[in-house]
């Protein structure tokens, strides 16, 4: 009887379900997002993004290069360097913010679904750090990793005073900081969004499963976890745009320029300050950067395509 | 509920189980909490106190601070600005995000996958690298030093991830309550309205916060496109605390515990309909 | 739902329009007879200062409405590119020196200023240097600050300790030793921001390298980054970490300030724009200021002196016969004097008396050795840029992960991938 509520046909999965000629209702409804967005985000960029395809002095268009700016991107010192460099930092963002964040936001979800002792405050309080401008959570959490700050005086206070660091100093501990930082900001997001896909799961389904004597085990990974793919789509491509984007947080903790010499520069920032200039980095290299920004767009576009393909295939095999 | 967590009866393994989770969570909770007492706290305190003293309770706890920032610094004009172009730009975004990931989600055409990544795709780069071009649409559209030109900007930036969240949810709701709503004479845009939007109210709540926030607290675009001071937002009126050389810690923590304030309150808001919404899905 | 649907829809409609409205308005709230200028500035803090400045300029020139905007720092230079880019943009502006010049004089958005301000020829050459442009070395602003960097030290301290004005070196040392054992920290900089070790750089390393000889001799060619000089005067950086604070690799730019404004280090290397800083947040501290001395007791005590900041004109502003009243306000001696007494700052305008300040006097005194900002003055002008190699170059030297010569070997790498003199 579980197996028959619970299959995938009844849950509405089946896209192929009718080829009705709704396409003036498919207009209207899509019609004044895709014009806003078109208007707005997608012309400026595209244009932006063309940009990488002539050579540039200082802010003025040169004549067009083609994929010269690719080349030396991809090829010369010390562009190539630098971007490499910054690729692996995104990596790393990538599989810290999969595995800790993320992970712990399917934790909570779960438990919080259900109803853990205290849950009825913890998912009203796990969302709060999301409410902070990024320029407050930089400074707060700056502070706080100090070598004089919170996290150090914490650390005398138990007895661990031997692993005092200094944290956003150190080339080997600034991105893990900083990454840190980032999860204690973000994983209520996960946490809420499981919480709500979970709690779509019938909950006939769920009492059926307990009485026919199913572990918990079981229970979460045989039948909620198939059912809340749609959310685990959600927030993986979220994460693959978010980790390949970042630059804000990094922005205000370390700076534009990578430091402690280069070991937080993320394809983000290298992308900003070569586009942008810095103070002390110097001026702006349009050309280039744009060709950063193409990049970052690309990869960006196809890896979410594969991560949203590869789920999808998960949601009908049960 | 038989499937809730009791703690008491449970095996040992069990038991021990949520109490380590519990620990997590209660530490997380205090993490929560403290930087934000910290940051309302440092609005009572003086620049030198700030630097010398960041964690200790204030000296004394006078207002001037906030009087400084609200009259002085223009705060007040700012507050009602934010409001106005936050609001605006939120409503919009529930409405066309939500109208768009309907259609998507919810009829299948050829072109489909196609919008739905050309949505997708809003996010994939910042939009403050494309400031220049930017800047010439909006002075060719003659929208410069209006309040419409950042609205705009910031409805197109919240609606890729709104709809990609809410055509997800979206896609969870089983036909049978569209058959049975068709078989009642509800036309297409009846069924979004009454069917489809109320079941997904926890993922509205959830964009609702999701989008205000980085909208509230953005000051790039405005700092671009609001050029009189009867427009400015509140984080234009942040940004002016940060000199080259010096920054003015006390007035900024003020100004920031201002900022953080209509956030949390919407926060309170949307929480209850989240809850709300949760169970009522449940009834169907 | 449905209300909160029609509602929003009616929102968006009605408000839209008024606020089209309102915002076209803006505009047309100036009074006609009065020609408007914009004037930007990255300089929150001196917002009062141009204001009271702005107040005396038109009440002289009641014609002339002045509208200051005074954007955040880090923002500056991509707003101004936006702005200028799109055809718009202010009338007059603060622009940046050396570099951050070239950006926009060579894609032609700033005024040619020899002919508007024919006064400019009698400004020093350092001077001029920050606001000329290398690719036609026109002048494009009206230099308006120089900065200096040097040591910083607390009068009251070395008065209790009974020390001296360092004159070499080892004195310099013998110092630091001497307030480490009373319980201070010697230096109080920090090695976190990248750009605080630039200015130590420049604080301590024209004495060990070898100062302006050594800036001419690179310029051309002739020596590079990997000289023994260079790398002598690395090495030493960092020998002085035993004197820094404990975990020096995280202390940023406020801590190290506040080590010195709270008494806690009485050295700290740094530039002149800290002087009204530290008046404002310590009144009662009393502080000096030396040139770090050099190895041997007769070589000069050099400081690294730049041009900071100038003040532009748009090319593209239509109301140029305003905006150049209002530049030559910005370049007249009074000017410059209010720069002085109010701001602390060191004007180029020459001819200003500055013996009204002791610390701009004693500022002044030290540049008799002044000596080219390494990297900031010599090589900005390509991406990337020599402070930027040189920034991340010494944080490596500072935390361990780099030798002194690697560190070199990273800076030379760098500026020599498009340098032409270090190409041959």
């Amino acid at each position: 009887m579980v197996h028959y509520l619970c299959t995938m046909e009844n849950q509405g999965w089946n896209m192929n379900r009718r080829q009705r000629n709704t396409a003036s209702w498919i207009t209207l409804f899509v019609t004044p997002g895709l014009l806003i967005v078109g208007l707005f985000i997608l012309l400026p960029l595209f244009m932006s993004l063309y940009n990488s395809l002539f050579s540039w002095n200082q802010l003025i268009r040169g004549e067009f290069v083609g994929l010269e700016n690719f080349r030396r991107l991809l090829g010369t010192y010390p562009y190539r360097e630098r971007f490499l460099n910054a690729l692996g930092n995104n990596v790393t963002w990538f599989t810290s913010t999969m595995l800790i964040q993320n992970t712990l936001g399917l934790l909570f979800g779960f438990l919080l679904s259900r109803k853990i002792p205290g849950s009825q405050l913890f998912r009203r309080i796990f969302f709060i750090p999301v409410l902070f401008s990024i320029v407050a959570v930089g400074f707060l959490w700056g502070i706080y990793l100090k070598p004089s700050g919170l996290l150090n005086n914490f650390l005398d206070l138990v007895g661990l005073g031997s692993f005092k660091m200094p944290w956003l100093g150190m080339e080997s501990l600034a991105t893990p900081s900083i990454i840190m930082v980032n999860i204690w900001r973000w994983v209520g997001f996960p946490s809420l969004v499981f919480l709500a896909a979970i709690d779509n799961v019938p909950v006939e389904c769920l009492e059926a499963a307990y009485l026919e004597g199913v572990s918990e085990w079981k229970l979460f990974w045989k039948i909620i976890f198939p059912l809340i793919i749609p959310a685990i789509t959600i927030i993986t491509v979220l994460t693959v745009i978010g980790s390949l984007n970042v630059f804000e947080q990094i922005y205000t903790m370390t700076g534009l320029d990578g430091a402690p010499n280069y070991s937080t520069d993320t394809i983000g920032t290298l992308f900003y300050r070569t586009a942008f200039g810095s103070i002390d980095a110097g001026s702006p290299e349009i050309g280039i950067g744009s060709a950063i920004g193409l990049v970052i767009y690309l990869l960006t576009f196809a890896i979410s395509l594969a991560s949203i393909f590869v789920t999808k295939r998960s949601e009908v095999q049960l | 509920m038989i499937t809730d967590f009791r703690y008491r009866g449970a095996p040992a393994l069990k038991k021990a189980f949520i109490s380590f989770v519990l620990l997590i969570m209660i530490v997380y909770v205090i993490l929560i909490l403290y930087p934000l007492f910290n940051m309302f706290i440092s609005s009572f305190k003086t620049n030198r106190a700030i630097l010398s003293t960041p964690f200790s309770l204030p000296e004394q706890y006078d207002f001037k601070n906030f009087a400084t920032v609200w009259i002085d610094k223009g705060f007040a004009g700012y507050f009602t600005n934010s409001i106005i172009v936050t609001g605006i730009a939120m409503g919009s975004i529930l409405l066309f995000g939500s109208m768009a990931a309907y259609g998507i989600s919810r009829y299948s055409f050829r072109g489909n996958i196609l919008i739905y990544m050309l949505f997708l795709s809003g996010i994939m780069l910042p939009l403050k690298a494309a400031i220049i071009p930017l800047f010439l649409l909006i002075k060719n559209m003659g929208l410069m030093n209006t309040r419409l030109s950042v609205i705009m900007i910031f409805i197109a930036m919240g609606l890729p991830s709104t709809v990609f969240i809410l055509s997800g949810f979206m896609k969870a709701i089983p036909l049978e309550l569209e058959y049975a709503a068709r078989i009642d004479g509800c036309n297409d845009f009846t069924i979004y309205r009454k069917v489809v939007m109320p079941m997904v109210a926890p993922a509205i709540a959830l964009v609702t916060i999701y989008n205000s926030v980085p909208i509230w607290n953005d000051f790039f675009f405005p700092l671009v496109f609001l050029q009189s001071n009867a427009i400015k937002t509140l984080p234009v009126g942040l940004s002016t605390f940060f000199g080259q050389h010096s920054t003015n810690w006390a007035l900024l923590f003020t100004g920031l515990s201002i900022a953080i304030l209509p956030m949390l309150i919407l926060y309170l808001f949307m929480s209850k309909y989240f809850i709300q919404g949760m169970t009522a899905g449940a009834v169907k | 739902m449905k209300k909160l649907l029609i509602v929003s829809l009616l929102l968006i409609m009605s408000v839209s329009l008024g606020l089209f409205a309102a915002g076209a308005s803006e505009q047309a709230d100036d009074t006609k007879d009065k020609t408007v200028i914009e004037f930007w500035t990255w300089r929150p803090e001196d917002i009062e200062f141009y204001d009271a400045q702005i107040a005396k300029f038109e009440a002289e020139n009641p014609d002339i409405d002045v509208i200051q905007t005074a954007h955040k720092n880090t923002e500056y230079n991509t707003i101004l590119a936006a702005s200028l880019s799109g055809g718009s943009g202010p009338d007059v502006f603060q622009g940046r020196a050396y570099g951050g010049l070239a950006t926009f004089a060579d894609s032609g958005f700033l005024e040619p200023l020899e002919q508007w301000l024919p006064e400019l020829k009698d400004y020093s050459a350092t001077a001029l240097l920050g606001a000329t442009s290398p690719t036609d070395g026109k002048v494009y602003g009206s230099p308006a600050v120089s900065q200096t960097v040097f040591m910083y030290y607390n009068k009251g301290v070395y008065e209790e300790l009974g020390l001296s004005v360092p004159r070499t070196w080892d004195e310099m040392i013998r110092n630091f030793e001497a307030v480490e054992k009373a319980g201070y920290i010697a230096l109080g900089n920090g090695a976190k921001d990248g750009w605080t070790l630039e200015t130590m750089l420049g604080g301590m390393g024209p004495a060990i390298y070898g100062g302006t000889d050594f800036y001419n001799a690179v310029i051309k060619g002739e020596k590079n980054f990997l000289d023994p000089a260079f790398i002598d005067m690395v090495e030493t950086m960092k020998s002085l970490s035993k004197y820094l604070p404990d975990m020096y690799v995280g202390i940023g730019y406020e801590d190290m300030r506040g080590n010195f404004i709270n008494e806690i280090a009485p050295h700290l290397i740094a530039g002149s724009y800290e002087a009204a800083y530290f008046r404002a947040q310590n009144p009662d501290l009393d502080f000096g200021i030396f040139a770090v001395p050099g190895r041997k007791a007769g070589d000069p005590a050099w400081v690294s002196v730049y041009a900071d900041m100038n003040f532009a004109m748009n090319a593209a502003s239509e109301k140029k016969d305003a905006a150049v009243r209002f530049l030559k306000f910005l370049s007249s001696k009074e000017f410059g004097k209010a720069m002085v007494s109010e701001l602390k700052m060191v004007t180029s305008v020459p001819g200003v008396d500055a013996s009204s300040d002791a610390f701009i006097s004693d500022v002044l005194d030290l540049q008799k050795h002044a000596t080219p900002y390494l990297f900031l003055v010599g090589f900005r002008y390509n991406q990337p840029t020599g402070s930027s190699l040189w920034q991340a170059a010494a944080q490596g030297v500072m935390a361990g992960t780099l030798s002194p010569r690697e560190a070199a070997q990273q800076v030379q790498d760098g500026i020599a991938s498009y340098y032409e003199p270090f190409q041959k």
